[in-house]
Order: C-alpha cells, then sequence, then structure tokens
C-alpha cells in the first residue's frame, strides 16, 4: 500500500513501494517460512539421516567409513532380548503411570472444582511439581527411597511395616519409577481438568437438576462426554511423554536392577553411547518413532483433534 | 420434610469434609518432597541420613551452597540454562507467533493450512532421543557441540510446534474486524498484525513464554549429550554430574536441586493467571 503522505523521496518510495507490495503478496509464505524451514532442518533432515544411519554398521572410530548392512540392524531387534524386555517396561510404565495420573488428576479436578473453586492459589501450589526440573525430581526421589536411611523407610518403620529397597529393589524399582512420576505429572492432568471443568455450560447440568438426576448421572452423561476432547488432549500428551521417559530412570535406577527398568529412551542411550553402536541405535530409534506417530495419529483421528 | 433435608445437609458436610480431607492430603503428598530436598539443603551430610529423620534441620548450615556455588560451578551451570532458556523462548515465540498468525488468518492453496499444522504438531510427537543421534553427528560436522548455540538450536526444534500452535489458537480468538480497521486505515497486513494483533495476543504471548521457557529450563536428555564441559553445560547435567558411581554427594545435590527449582516456582506464582489461561487455552482447544 502506497502512502505518499509520508514526504519520502520519489526513488525510495518506488522501491520500499515495490518491496513492500512484493512482501505484502506473500506475507502468507513469508511468516511461516522460518518455523518451516527450521522445523524441516531439524526434523525431516534427522529423520533422514537416522534412516541413512539405520541400514549401516557404525564403527566408533571415525576413520573408518560406514559400513552397509541393509535391513540388518532391523532383523537384529527380532531376536535382541534387551530390546523385548525394554518394550515391555516402556509399555507398562506407559499404562500404569499414564492411567494412575488420569484417575487423580480427573478426581482432584472434580473436587477442587465443586468445593473450593476460589482458591487459584492452592492450584498454583498442586501444580508445583509439573513445573520442576525432572532431574530434581529424580534426586528428590533418590534420597526419599534411600534404602537405609531414607525417609520414606522410616515412615514405613514407624507404621511397622517391612523395610524396602524401593528403587532398588528387583520387584519394587518400577514401581518406585511409576510413583516418581505419577508425583510429578498428575498436576498436568489435574491442570488440563480444571480448565476443561471451568468451561462446562450451565443449562445441561439446570436441566438435569430439575429432572432429578443424581450427581453420578450428571457427571456420568454430562461432564464426561463434555470434557472429552480435553480428556483425548490430555492422554496423548501423556502417553507421548511416557513413552520417551529418561530423566527418571537414567538417575533413580540407571536401568536396573536386572533390567527392570531398562526403557526404550535408555536402551537407545546404552547402545549408542555405551555399546558404541550408533548404527542399531538408529534403528530401535526409527522403530520408536514409527509406532509414535502411528499411535498418535491414530488417536487424533479417532478422536477427530487437530481440525 | 425437615429430618430429609437436615440428613441431606449432614451428607452435604460429610462430603465437604472428606473433600478438604482429601485435597489436604494431596497437599501435603505434593509438598512433601520439595520440602525434603529444601530441608536437607540446609543439612551438614551426616544430619541428611539421620535416623530418626531430622524433620527440621537442627544445626542449618549453608555449607552446600558455598560447595555448589563458590566451590563448584553451579552458578556457571544456572547462568547457561538461563542464556539458553532465554535464547530459545525467544526464537520460539517470535517465529511461532509469526507462524500461528499466518495459520489463523490467512487461507491457501490445496489444503495446505490443515496439512501444515498437522504437519507442524507432528514434529512434536518425535521422542528427543530419536533426533538425538543425527543432530550430535550434525552438530559435530559443524563444530558446535559444546556450545550454547548448538543447545538453543536444538530445544528451538522441540518448542517451535508447540508455541505455533499455542499462538495459532489465540489469534483464532481474537476478533479479525481490528486488523481489517488497521487495513482500511493504511496499515499494511504486516503492520497490522504487528501493532493489533500482537499486542492483543499479549496474554497469548506471555503463557507461550512461560512454558517454553520452563520446558528448556528443564531439559536434561540432549544437554547430556550436545555438551561435556563446564562452559557449556547446564544445571540438569551439573546436577546430575554429582551422581557419581563411587558417590553421591547428597548435600551439594539438594542444594543445587533445591535452587534450580526455586526460580520456576517463584515464576509460576507470578504469572499463575497466563499459566492457567495458556494451558487452557492452548492445550484444550488444540
Amino acid at each position: 500500500m502506497l502512502r505518499p503522505d509520508k514526504g519520502m523521496p520519489t526513488a525510495s518510495l518506488r522501491l520500499g513501494g515495490a518491496l513492500e507490495h512484493w512482501t505484502e503478496r506473500h506475507l502468507r509464505y513469508l511468516m511461516l517460512a522460518p518455523t518451516m524451514l527450521i522445523l524441516l532442518a531439524l526434523t525431516i533432515f534427522p529423520s533422514f539421516y537416522m534412516f541413512y544411519a539405520a541400514v549401516h554398521r557404525i564403527s566408533p572410530n571415525p576413520d573408518l567409513p560406514w559400513e552397509f548392512v541393509g535391513a540388518g540392524n532391523f532383523a537384529r531387534l527380532l531376536t535382541d532380548a534387551q530390546f523385548h524386555v525394554a518394550l515391555r517396561n516402556t509399555v507398562v510404565f506407559t499404562i500404569v503411570a499414564v492411567t494412575f495420573e488420569f484417575l487423580l488428576g480427573l478426581g482432584l479436578a472434580l473436587l477442587l472444582d465443586k468445593f473450593i473453586r476460589r482458591l487459584t492459589f492452592l492450584k498454583t501450589v498442586l501444580m508445583i511439581p509439573m513445573m520442576l526440573p525432572p532431574i530434581a525430581v529424580a534426586i528428590t526421589w533418590k534420597i526419599i527411597y534411600e534404602p537405609q536411611f531414607g525417609v520414606l523407610n522410616e515412615i514405613m518403620f514407624r507404621l511397622g511395616l517391612p523395610l524396602q529397597a524401593w528403587a532398588g529393589d528387583v520387584n519394587l524399582a518400577m514401581f518406585s519409577i511409576i510413583v516418581a512420576d505419577v508425583w510429578q505429572w498428575t498436576p498436568f492432568i489435574f491442570l488440563l481438568m480444571l480448565a476443561g471443568l471451568a468451561s462446562l455450560p450451565v443449562e445441561p447440568y439446570e436441566a438435569a437438576a430439575l429432572d432429578g438426576a443424581s450427581s453420578w448421572r450428571q457427571f456420568w452423561d454430562l461432564t464426561l462426554p463434555f470434557l472429552k476432547p480435553v480428556i483425548a488432549i490430555a492422554l496423548l500428551l501423556r502417553v507421548m511423554d511416557a513413552l520417551r521417559l529418561f530423566d527418571l530412570v537414567f538417575i533413580l535406577t540407571g536401568g536396573g536392577p536386572a533390567d527392570r527398568t531398562k526403557v526404550l529412551s535408555l536402551y537407545i542411550y546404552q547402545v549408542a553411547y555405551r555399546f558404541a553402536d550408533p548404527g542399531y541405535a538408529a534403528a530401535i530409534s526409527l522403530f520408536v518413532l514409527f509406532v509414535t506417530i502411528l499411535l498418535s495419529t491414530w488417536f487424533m483421528k479417532r478422536m477427530r483433534l487437530a481440525e | 420434610m425437615a429430618t430429609i433435608r437436615t440428613r441431606s445437609r449432614g451428607r452435604e458436610m460429610l462430603l465437604r469434609l472428606s473433600a478438604y480431607l482429601t485435597i489436604l492430603v494431596a497437599l501435603i503428598l505434593t509438598l512433601f518432597p520439595v520440602y525434603w530436598i529444601a530441608a536437607n539443603s540446609f543439612k551438614f551430610d551426616i544430619d541428611i541420613f539421620a535416623v530418626p529423620p531430622e524433620w527440621l534441620p537442627r544445626n542449618p548450615t549453608l555449607k552446600h551452597y558455598d560447595e555448589a556455588f563458590i566451590q563448584r560451578p553451579f552458578l556457571r551451570y544456572a547462568l547457561n540454562s538461563l542464556l539458553v532458556a532465554v535464547g530459545t523462548t525467544i526464537i520460539s515465540v517470535g517465529f511461532g507467533a509469526m507462524a500461528g498468525y499466518a495459520l489463523a488468518r490467512f487461507s491457501y492453496p490445496w489444503q495446505w493450512r490443515k496439512q501444515i499444522s498437522f504437519w507442524i504438531l507432528s514434529t512434536r510427537m518425535m521422542p528427543p532421543i530419536v533426533s538425538i543421534i543425527p543432530l550430535y553427528l550434525f552438530f559435530n560436522y559443524f563444530d558446535m557441540l559444546n556450545t550454547k548455540s548448538a543447545l538453543i538450536i536444538a530445544y528451538t526444534a522441540f518448542n517451535l510446534p508447540f508455541a505455533t500452535w499455542m499462538m495459532k489458537s489465540y489469534f483464532q480468538d481474537l476478533p479479525v474486524e481490528l486488523e481489517e480497521a488497521a487495513i482500511v486505515d493504511g496499515d499494511t497486513r504486516w503492520g497490522a498484525f504487528l501493532h493489533v494483533a500482537l499486542p492483543l495476543a499479549r496474554p497469548g504471548l506471555a503463557a507461550t513464554a512461560i512454558f517454553c521457557l520452563i520446558i528448556s529450563w528443564n531439559e536434561f536428555l540432549l544437554s547430556l549429550i550436545i555438551t561435556l564441559t563446564e562452559q557449556s553445560q547446564t544445571l540438569p547435567i551439573g546436577i546430575a554430574g554429582r551422581v557419581t558411581q563411587y558417590k553421591t554427594y547428597w548435600g551439594e545435590i539438594s542444594a543445587a536441586g533445591f535452587m534450580a527449582c526455586v526460580p520456576i516456582v517463584i515464576f509460576a506464582f507470578i504469572v499463575q493467571k497466563h499459566l492457567v489461561r495458556g494451558l487452557s487455552l492452548g492445550a484444550v482447544k488444540g
């Protein structure tokens, strides 16, 4: 748009005008460009590179050339017992942790929404765990779980319950990880549910109350269906994050004892850096990526999100 | 009639009481671990695992803060974290706002808008561990390992999709008429974005920035792999480095861990209104 009233010299006006005109015409692409370029460079390029790496055997010695092995690294997935353990651990962790986070988060949100609606301060306090650095959370729980002098065993002792090694115990290690994760991420579900509850319409409830519907029926027939999109988003985000669990395991158990808490991210890390086999690590990563995208696309389609 | 009313009021009271109790328990469970790391950071090593535990530090000391922040380079780590988090946030929110605005306001040929929106969100699904090996080789090739710029670039990749989506839903909620009025008054489309839409979207910008800041301040895995030197490592890596195979420096870790939480929590209280609004708009609407 030309604005000759600004008193610019004619030449620069024409030049500036042309440029402005060009920018204006292509603004829809120009505004998207930086984001698109960055994401292309940082996600599409790695994906292709990863695929390239996954069909090679890469020596830790950078001077040696990569050896083409075709589908060899993928074939290894079928027989690699450690990979199967990691996969199973990841699935168990994801299902159990997200289920508890969801039930507790929704329950708390319903309670708060019904009884103490005004106290935003209280809500913020309850949200503290999700904002903390996961590493600080991991350290905190490591101190609590410490088998000999940790505060959890002290409480067990006071209650007359048997002392446990918690994160160090073969049977309790995964449970300990889940507790820490539930502690950190229940607030996230809680927050999303509160937001969802705050936007519920009032009229259907008034109608339901007139019809004498019990609060249980109201919850089941009104609240849950209204919350469905929020629930879907919350579950999607949590499942995606649970599938890539790393920090907690890295600090709390290092994958042990006896591989009971070895999850996929940790296994990829070990394969790449401890066993110095980036080619195979790339193959496992591709598997994880494939499953995650498949799962979330299916879920988003089903829930009709992103429309 | 009267009896029924009293009975239901009694039931209501009971419900209310058990709700308060549940919330009280939730509060204690939420706060105790945070309190415990704070309390431990002020105890001497020998008192951290005292039996029975010292619920309150009996001989409070600042020894571990001295160890962590004066004798060891945790201040440096914290500064690195801050620089990386702020850098990432500025880039992500800046470009994210532009892209979000474009997706909210412009039309594109061949269903591009839908495809691009979905694609941008789908990049967020990529588990970080997946892109780490290529990113490592990439930064190695450009001699950028152990630099803060490498971290900023890597974190931007994870924050930008999220920022774009949040800003898109914000701009969609703004009435388009104000921008149209600005254009009628002689402003350009870009000018309307800059002078009208952006100021109106300030709460959205704030919420997006808060999330980018928290995510980058807390990030661990990428930093673990991309940085190895004190000059570039972030606070989470510095803390993890004190859990060694032979000894865990509990006191120092508690002090540093507590200090890593404090700015985030203070920040959260200052911006709590935006935080709730941000999540409810950005996440709920998708």
